[in-house]
């Protein structure tokens, strides 16, 4: 990175701003933007100069480990906490590491080579120095002020690059388009490192003055409910199984969430029965925002009673729908131009770039309509599968059970479960009576993220292709919906 | 508690695993209440239904950061004996 930086400059400026106001809280802790930035400023030099990986739950230590990294001039990288010895095995090979900030437990089990000695920051954060053997495989772009990661193919996640101009447009796009003020409280339940709390939540948040809060633990809908009304929350930021909890019957007392604005949800759809059962319940209407990871946030629905659609484009972004020819009038793939688009992945060179056209704007293989100004989507014409928010690529399921003795054919596709969650089901064609489900589900939990593992394992004798070799899942499902003793 | 009622405490437990993972594990995986359901396909989304589903049924308030160790959430039998604990009734 180079020694200018965008975001803390942005930072900064909010902090002498608003010194006096609250600026994060979580756990035990409650800092203004004065304490804030002291904390940040005091943490900088604790911190290994070079590539620091954030592996980490929601929690101030987050925010302020990676506001101090940016203060420092290096370089943040947002894992999931969720990725898996192999996939930030493989980030290191690809991206560098120098250092990993997590909880002090997982640093204790984590086994990569060349792990340094833990450096505690509080009772159960430590940045955790790691050694270089080589020099990664690419260097990120002069510009470069985050990188966040997105699914890619055998076990490499697909590392993002943002400039500290994207990731500032991002959230002032996103306080203007949603009229964020000082007043707004945001309890932030989706994971700082997925795309929807980094840009609704993390910058965005101070740049309006307001405060963000985190929650300590599970969030299951009673002590999401109490802190709420506890902590005068405006803004929450979930995923749509907390919205179904909380209009499952027994949730919590409506009057607990009386102080709520806005309820987003994002990462993946919301089912539209949990939408109006939950303003049925609370009174509030649950924004159903649309973002892409390479792009950021795209839109917001501002009218509290305006109930279809995903929402209008946010300010800085536009949209355009490219009609293909089996389309119906007016539907096509979404294609999206914003300021606060990715610079590129850093380690697959040339893939987004081969995605935006010459207009500059990301051809999303996402299928939709515009009504009413409003963004409507239809489907999808890529192959990925979004399990909770996260893009999975088949290929890498099919990689892992492919290299098994004994599996001669398998394909994986999106399906749900009986709570009507995504799920990956994966279909196999084994030679040997030793490939069980059991066998596979092993496999894939050895190798893959857990939210990446199948819920799902069916055997067939033969998976139907056509004559350029791709397989036809819409014969598939029909398939084995009619031979369901074999689906797992 | 009596010998039926702790089976039918287990079987309710049973049935909440099953809806808490929507049917990515199977029921006959269940039938044994000492398997660890980490091991068996129990994710953290699952983790999430299955606590909401246990303060609902049986009105008990699971806080996991009061709780040093959290194997009692491991298997069915564990959970039970938590549930009774927590009610201050012996398994």
């Amino acid at each position: 990175m180079s020694g200018r930086s965008i975001i803390r400059d942005a930072l900064r400026d909010c902090l002498d701003r608003h010194r006096r106001r609250p600026a994060v809280a979580g756990g035990s802790e409650a800092l203004s933007y004065e304490e804030l930035g002291r904390r940040i400023e005091a943490a900088a030099p604790l911190l290994p100069a070079g590539h620091v990986g954030f592996c980490l739950a929601n929690r101030p230590e987050y925010v302020i480990l990676y506001f101090a990294t940016l203060v420092a001039g290096h370089l943040p990288l947002l894992l999931d906490a969720n990725f898996n010895t192999g996939e930030i095995e493989a980030i290191r090979g690809d991206c560098g590491l120098d250092a990993l900030v997590m909880e002090r437990t997982k640093a204790e089990t984590l086994d990569l080579p060349g792990k340094g000695e833990p450096i505690p920051y509080g009772d159960e954060v430590v940045v955790l120095p790691l050694a270089r053997d080589a020099g990664p495989a690419f260097a990120p772009r002069p510009d470069t002020e985050v990188c966040r990661f997105t699914s890619g193919t055998t076990g490499r996640p697909k590392c993002l690059e943002f400039s500290g101009h994207a990731v500032v447009s991002a959230a002032r796009n996103w306080v203007l388009g949603t009229a964020m003020t000082v007043d707004d409280r945001t309890l932030c339940l989706a994971a700082l490192s997925n795309g929807l709390a980094f840009n609704t939540s993390l910058l965005s948040t101070f740049l309006a003055g307001g405060e963000l809060c985190f929650l300590k633990g599970v969030p299951l809908t009673r002590p999401v409910a109490r802190r709420i009304a506890e902590s005068g929350i405006t803004r929450l930021v979930a995923f749509p199984t907390l919205y179904r909890n909380f209009a499952a019957p027994g949730g919590p007392d409506p009057s607990l969430l009386a102080g709520l604005k806005h309820a987003i949800s994002a990462g993946a759809p919301l089912w539209p029965d949990v939408r109006e059962e939950f303003r049925a319940l609370y009174g509030l209407d649950i924004s159903d925002y649309y973002g892409i990871a390479e792009t950021g946030p795209c839109t917001f629905e501002r009218d509290a009673d305006h109930h279809a659609g995903l929402g209008q484009p946010l300010p800085g972004v536009e949209i355009r729908i490219a009609p293909g020819a089996e389309d119906a009038p007016g539907t096509g793939e979404v294609l999206v131009r914003t300021a606060s688009m990715t610079s590129g992945y850093l380690n697959h060179p040339g893939l987004f770039e081969a995605r935006v056209d010459a207009e500059g704007f990301y051809h999303s293989g996402d299928r939709g309509r515009m009504i009413d100004g409003r963004l409507h989507l239809v489907g999808r014409t890529q192959d990925h599968i979004n399990v909770a928010g996260r893009k999975i690529d088949p290929t890498e399921i099919i990689a892992v059970v492919s290299a098994l003795d004994g599996v001669a054919d398998a394909v994986a596709f999106p399906d749900e479960d009986l709570n009507r969650e995504a799920l990956v089901h994966l279909v196999v064609v084994a030679s040997t009576q030793e490939v069980t489900r059991s066998a596979v589900a092993e496999a894939c939990r050895a190798r893959l993220a857990p939210y990446k593992v199948p819920g799902r394992i069916s055997f067939v004798q033969e998976i139907p292709r056509n004559g350029i070799g791709k397989p036809r899942i819409a014969l598939l499902r029909e398939q084995l919906g009619t031979r369901k003793e074999t689906v797992a | 508690m009596n010998e039926d009622d702790l089976a039918a405490m287990k079987k309710r437990v049973q049935r909440l695993v099953y809806m808490a993972a929507g049917g990515k594990i199977q029921e006959e995986d269940l039938g044994h209440h000492d398997t660890d359901l980490r091991t068996i396909g129990l994710d953290s989304l699952g983790y999430l239904n299955l606590l909401e589903g246990l303060e609902r049924t049986f009105g008990v308030s699971i806080d996991l950061d009061q709780e040093e160790d959290h194997s009692f959430l491991h298997t069915i039998d564990n959970i039970v004996r938590h549930l009774l604990a927590r009610r201050g009734e012996a398994a």
